[in-house]
């Protein structure tokens, strides 16, 4: 090291000190590599954003926002209607992300500890799926889970159904349709928490007495849980806004706020409600990453 | 006023067919359409997906030597947020449903149409001049379609001749869970508005609201929003259901005991209109392109085409004679059009149809 500051003295800051050209340039570059995200972000989601909140104490004008200040807009969101829509929309992004997880956690599991040398194909699997259109692979449900459809004659056949078939355009086919459409995110950052376990702690826990189940429950469970967290971040957001499955397996009843929302910005041509049950979407996903930081707290010390 | 385009060649299918046409709309909606060639030799559409046979195109790109840019939407209401906004300059035709004519005019995104450029003369006089647009100052005509029912009787147990039948047949046990009811809030308000005997464009927000709870109770029955699907209805997954005219035709030529109403004592007609945009950079090639479209011959075959029919005169027996249910395509027999209706959206009243709209939705997920 100091030889090659002897050898290049311009690199070494005590002798070059601030005036170097040669820092400076890199300075600049530097900055603007900078600018170049800071400058995407501004334009693409600060500024978006900023309208939207501008939006929502707005008073709407067909088609318009006439800008103001009202609480108007938060009043009408959080009441009737709209309030039994925004605690609906939670309670579907719960049972969601608890049905996506209770599948997840089982596949990165296994896959983890026990696929072997599969791991890489078990890996690739899971995510094949994913390079194929969102909408299509939603849609093929819409084939398999119809009357008369490939579902229905499965279940017939192995007698675990009589007649026809009727979970399109239900609940259950939402549900069944959203654990599919999430599964790969929930089951890789689940996957990568899980195969970080060192071995010797699972043996060491055996070693002391504990049972499997004592140590899944206090070694594996909690060492696992940053993946819990993103798991519960990358499925649970996007389904705070969910629009799409609702839609096509659901028959578009029970309105959750994505449809709620749009039908505001689209239908009523009303901006400013609209605007205002975004930022409470906005908000309830705040809330979500807040605690979600608490259940991982320690974690940052540890790998650092 | 939401559907989709049916062609007489593919009708199956068509609520996917219509998502991805909708995949198909995002993506060009992407494109800025200020990056179409602007001045002349050049021609931009903003249309429905699918809404003109590729033959016809060709045959307009070879005798004028100007290939159409067309981008697509699949609402008015996205249409209309376009057109009044700085991404909506670029267009030269527009195909509003008839509802939003007046709202795009007042909003001084449509210009005025030179009535000595077009030759108004095949067209239906009983398509012309209507209330949504009078003295068709801004819109032409394109194509039309009816709101009614379309049922299975064996499932339904008689015959449905009126909104009132609808609804009472909607609560009988085998039909009650197999309705698909359409996701535009004039459609599912305005049967309840009709049967209290308002009309829809007059109804205050006070008459719109009384009607909510009936219709938010009826939403029990309901099984579907979405799209209509021929194939629900060729499976008996839905019995009955709210449709127009040519996509019911779909699912009869599937399953032919299905029958065709459209109820009484009010129904709805809907009329696709030609309309040029106020920022129009095209605006003689524009008028090239309507009076191409609009000669009986094309129009006929663009009826063939969409399943939908054109607005011309007499066109029922120019058809050629291996259609399918031709009789479909008008509206069924016995159609009466001095009992139909055509909705025009009204800003003071638009908020509280779409509010019942959400709440029978939501009704009908609980």
């Amino acid at each position: 090291m100091s030889a090659l500051s002897l050898n290049r003295p311009a690199d070494d800051p005590r002798i070059a000190g601030r005036a170097s050209p040669r820092r400076a340039t890199r300075r600049a570059s530097d900055q603007l590599f900078a600018a170049v995200p800071a400058l995407w972000l501004f334009v693409f989601f600060i500024a978006p954003l900023g309208f939207t909140v501008a939006f929502s104490f707005g008073h709407a004008d067909f088609g318009g926002v006439r800008l103001g200040f009202t609480l108007d807009n938060y009043a009408k969101a959080l009441s009737g209607f709209y309030l039994e829509a925004f605690l609906r929309t939670i309670r579907f992004a719960v049972t969601g992300c608890a049905l996506c997880l209770a599948v997840a956690y089982p596949t990165a599991y296994f896959i983890a500890r026990h696929a072997g040398r599969f791991r890489q194909v078990a890996l690739l699997l899971v995510l094949v799926p994913y390079f194929t259109s969102f909408l299509i692979r939603v849609m093929s449900w819409q084939i398999l889970l119809a009357r008369g459809g490939p579902i229905e004659a499965v279940l017939n056949t192995l007698h675990l159904h009589v007649g026809p078939l009727d979970v399109l355009d239900t609940q259950t086919a939402v549900f069944i349709g959203l654990v599919y459409a999430y599964l790969p995110i929930a089951i890789i950052p689940l996957y990568v928490v899980l195969e970080r376990i060192p071995a010797t702690l699972v043996e060491a826990s055996r070693d002391l007495g504990a049972s499997s189940w004592q140590t899944f429950v206090h070694v594996i469970l909690p060492l696992s849980r940053p993946g819990i967290a993103t798991t519960v971040l990358l499925t649970g957001v996007p389904m705070l806004g969910e629009l799409v499955i609702p839609s096509l397996l659901g028959g578009d009843k029970g309105v959750l706020m994505g449809q709620a929302i749009s039908s505001q910005y689209i239908d009523s041509q009303n901006y400013a409600l609209g605007s205002a049950m975004a930022v409470l979407v906005l908000l309830a996903i705040a809330v979500m990453v807040a605690l979600l930081a608490r259940l991982t707290r320690g974690f940052a010390e540890v790998s650092a | 006023m939401t559907r989709q385009p049916v062609s007489s060649s593919a009708n199956i299918g068509l609520s996917r067919r219509s998502l991805l046409a909708m995949l198909g709309a995002a993506l060009s909606s992407l494109l800025p359409s200020g990056a179409f060639a602007a001045g002349s030799g050049a021609l931009n559409i903003y249309s429905w997906p699918d809404y003109f046979s590729a033959d016809d195109l060709a045959a307009y790109t070879k005798k004028s030597g100007v290939t159409p840019n067309i981008a697509t939407y699949n609402a008015n209401e996205i249409m209309f947020a376009k057109l009044n906004s700085p991404a909506g300059a670029g267009f030269d035709i527009v195909i509003p449903s008839s509802g939003w004519i007046r709202q795009l005019a007042e909003k001084n995104l449509l210009q005025p149409l030179d009535h000595s450029r077009i030759d108004f003369g095949a067209l239906d006089p009983s398509l012309l001049n209507r209330d949504y647009d009078p003295g068709n100052r801004y819109s032409i005509p394109k194509d039309w379609g009816v709101l009614g029912v379309v049922y299975d009787p064996d499932a339904v147990g008689g015959e449905i001749k009126t909104w009132q039948d609808f609804f009472d047949a909607g609560a009988k046990p085998g039909v009650s869970g197999k309705i698909r009811m359409t996701k535009s809030a004039s459609e599912t308000v305005g049967p309840a508005l009709w049967i209290a005997g308002k009309d829809w464009n007059t109804a205050t927000v006070a008459d719109i609201n009384a009607v909510a709870p009936q219709l938010k109770d009826f939403a029990k029955h309901i099984k579907t929003f979405a799209g209509f699907d021929p194939q629900a209805m060729a499976s008996g997954a839905i019995v009955l259901a709210q449709a127009n005219q040519a996509a019911a035709r779909g699912a009869m030529l599937q399953n032919p005991k299905l029958k065709w109403v459209v109820p009484g004592p009010q129904s709805e007609i809907w009329v696709d209109s030609y309309a040029i945009a106020a920022k129009a950079e095209n605006v003689d090639q524009a008028y090239d392109f309507l009076n191409f479209f609009l000669s009986p011959a094309i129009q006929v075959k663009e009826t063939e085409y969409l399943g939908y029919p054109a607005a011309i005169t007499g066109l029922q027996g120019q058809l050629s004679l291996d259609t399918k249910l031709a009789e479909q395509i008008f509206g069924g027999p016995g159609v009466d059009f001095k009992s139909l209706t055509s909705f025009i959206v009204n800003p003071d009243t638009i908020g509280a149809f779409q509010d019942v709209q959400n709440q029978v939705m939501a009704a009908a997920g609980a």
